[in-house]
């Protein structure tokens, strides 16, 4: 049961920041595919853009229409640097695309990108889109603890995700008037001690998405769950344990760990 | 964990939500400048949330609370840290014209690296010349288009297909896209091959002066020596410093990788890798525009003579402007350059 929560802890990369008062906070780093797709977003409006512009410069040079091949031929040239470089550097570090997938480039210390390492990064694109397809790049990132191609690792950036999180909202199983477990304080406190972070977030998980299972997985899942508590962690008295539902059985538990802890305290 | 974190959540909430509203007021500014009461509170909310997280994070049990604040601290951080850019600084159009006059400073700095290319770029030469003019066999290996290997052919084409060339300025102006296009993305790949600690750059150099060796040779020996003078000369006399200047940047960049020296000098030294690079876009801007509307034109309407004058005086200004340009605002430059770093 924890080895889902450790996996999907070490799958994602992150970069970690201490700060000079001492905090250390993590940011989660984009992976190869979500760049990717941010990518191809972009690319589709630069082209866009540049065949509108082609269409205009057209129009503009019907006579001379040599000349129109030379503007649309620099332009497109420009903009396919321009682009990436002008929106990330003055735009917190983010192009449509990237906006579009909540990704931004940052500086490696944590900082918001200076203007010339935006430069840096899409000039170096030369170097990474080789021989085809982007392949030096995508290798560079997959072999870089950072995540990096070489326009990061030389401009000093990486780009990290960004989604936006609100504050945790109340879990209407911390808000239950009576918890029976509470009776029992002395395995509570066992219950809170022996309990690891992954299997508390655990246990919220599968009550949190008790609408999104199917019912037999969810009475499955909350019954295994239910039973490893009951017989590993915290064995509480069976006439109360039988009494209960699996479900009822792992919100009291979520109770205990999350919740109000001085009714417990004032009962032991 | 000793932590009631629906009281904590309570308690802090509204400082969290105040920590919020003020960065995504700060992120939408575009020059991200804080007033002196902003900054104040910046500053404290941030040392609340900060301490907030810790709490948090030994705690260890509620992971939404803490991915909430590490986000919340990461935003206010980048704020807190991060000297934003002068306004005037970006929007300033001397700022962009100072292009001009760093250019040839920067060249000048960093001349031991244009040294390296120029050394690399000759040895190719030697080792191209020499190859031609002693086993005439390997021209076949050593230039690969067709044309290059029959200069008979190739000088009848162009003096009979110049009336072509001439009466269309239209091909003339796309030719000149294609050109600097192409030339561009050549010299920035020199320039970007420096991440390959300088091998990739010094590769591609020599390449080019193997190429370059052979080419003059084969046409001397053929007794074109004018004609190609007079052929390659007027845009080349900006298109071969410029492919140096690549090679300098190139070999600048890989220097700078192997010496990672504080944060602060590596911006800088980006800034001048970054100058170099412009500097030398436009130089094949200048020789894509001369080699599709000049260089392809030939005796007699434009007398040989007449199209070497052009190219050496080419060459003069090229290096009076390289050499001498910006000499005397360097000690201006460096006093002015100063508060730009700091807040």
């Amino acid at each position: 049961m924890t080895d889902t929560q450790s996996t999907r802890a070490s799958t994602v990369a992150e970069l970690t920041i201490v700060t000079p008062e001492g905090v250390f906070f993590r940011l989660p780093l984009a992976g190869p595919a979500s760049r990717l797709y941010a990518m191809l977003f972009d690319i589709a409006i630069v082209l866009g853009t540049v065949n509108g512009i082609g269409l205009i410069v057209y129009w503009i040079f019907a006579k001379t229409p040599g000349f129109g091949v030379m503007v649309i031929a620099l332009a497109e040239f420009a903009i396919g640097f321009a682009y990436g470089a002008l929106l990330e550097g003055f735009w917190n570090g983010q192009t449509i695309g990237k906006r579009l997938l909540h990704l931004r480039v940052i500086d490696q210390a944590g900082l918001p990108l200076r203007i010339e390492q935006a430069w840096v990064r899409n000039l170096m694109r030369v170097f990474d889109a080789l021989p085809f397809a982007y392949l030096v790049g995508g290798i560079s990132v997959l072999s870089s603890p950072l995540m990096q191609r070489f326009g990061d690792r030389v401009a000093g950036t990486l780009v990290v995700r960004q989604t936006p999180l609100a504050v945790p909202g109340e879990e209407f199983w911390t808000r239950q008037k009576y918890n029976s477990f509470m009776e029992y304080p002395t395995i509570a406190v066992h219950l809170r001690r022996a309990a690891t972070p992954e299997l508390a977030s655990l246990i919220q998980d599968a009550l949190r998405r008790r609408n999104e299972l199917e019912p037999y997985a969810r009475r499955e899942i909350y019954r295994e769950l239910a039973a490893y508590l009951q017989s590993e962690i915290s064995s509480f008295p069976d006439e109360l344990v039988e009494r209960l539902s699996d479900e009822q059985y792992l919100m009291n538990a979520s109770g205990i760990l999350f919740g109000d802890q001085r009714r417990s305290r004032v009962q032991g | 964990m000793i932590l009631d974190l629906e009281r904590f959540q309570a308690q802090a909430g509204p400082r969290w939500r105040a920590l919020e509203s003020l960065l995504a007021a700060l992120e939408s500014r575009p020059d991200r400048r804080l007033n002196p009461a902003e900054a104040e509170q910046l500053q404290e909310l941030y040392a609340q949330a900060a301490t907030d997280l810790n709490r948090v994070t030994h705690g260890a049990l509620a992971y939404e609370l803490r991915q909430y604040l590490e986000r919340l601290v990461a935003r206010a951080y980048a704020e807190l840290y991060y000297a934003p850019p002068m306004r005037s600084e970006i929007w300033q159009p001397r700022r962009w014209l100072r292009i001009l006059t760093a250019f040839p400073e920067t060249f000048r700095r960093q001349s031991r690296y244009f040294v390296l290319a120029v050394l690399i770029t000759l040895s190719g030469c030697a080792l191209g010349g020499l190859a031609v003019r002693y086993d005439p066999a390997s021209v076949d290996v050593l230039l690969p288009a067709d044309y290059l290997r029959n200069p008979d052919q190739r000088v009848h084409e162009e003096e009979q297909g110049q009336g072509r060339h001439l009466a269309s300025a239209q091909t003339e102006a796309a030719f000149s896209a294609q050109l600097i296009r192409h030339n561009i993305q050549v010299a920035l790949l020199a320039a970007a091959l420096g991440v390959t600690f300088g091998i990739g750059t010094a590769l591609l150099l020599f390449e080019n002066g193997v190429l370059l060796g052979a080419v003059a040779v084969h046409y001397t020996q053929r007794g074109f020596g004018l004609f190609m003078t007079a052929w390659l000369l007027p845009h080349g006399v900006f298109e071969i410093p410029s492919i140096l200047i690549a090679g300098q940047a190139g070999f600048y960049l890989a220097r700078l990788l192997l010496h990672r020296r504080e944060d602060r000098n590596v911006r800088q030294s980006m800034r001048e890798w970054l100058v170099l690079v412009a500097g030398l876009a436009m130089m094949l801007v200048w020789a894509g525009i001369m080699e599709a509307f000049f260089s392809q034109h030939h005796a007699p309407v434009l007398p040989y003579g007449f199209k070497v004058a052009v190219a050496a005086a080419e060459l003069v200004l090229l290096t009076i402007y390289l050499l001498l340009i910006g000499r005397r605002e360097i000690g201006g430059e460096a006093r002015s350059g100063v508060p730009s770093e700091n807040r």
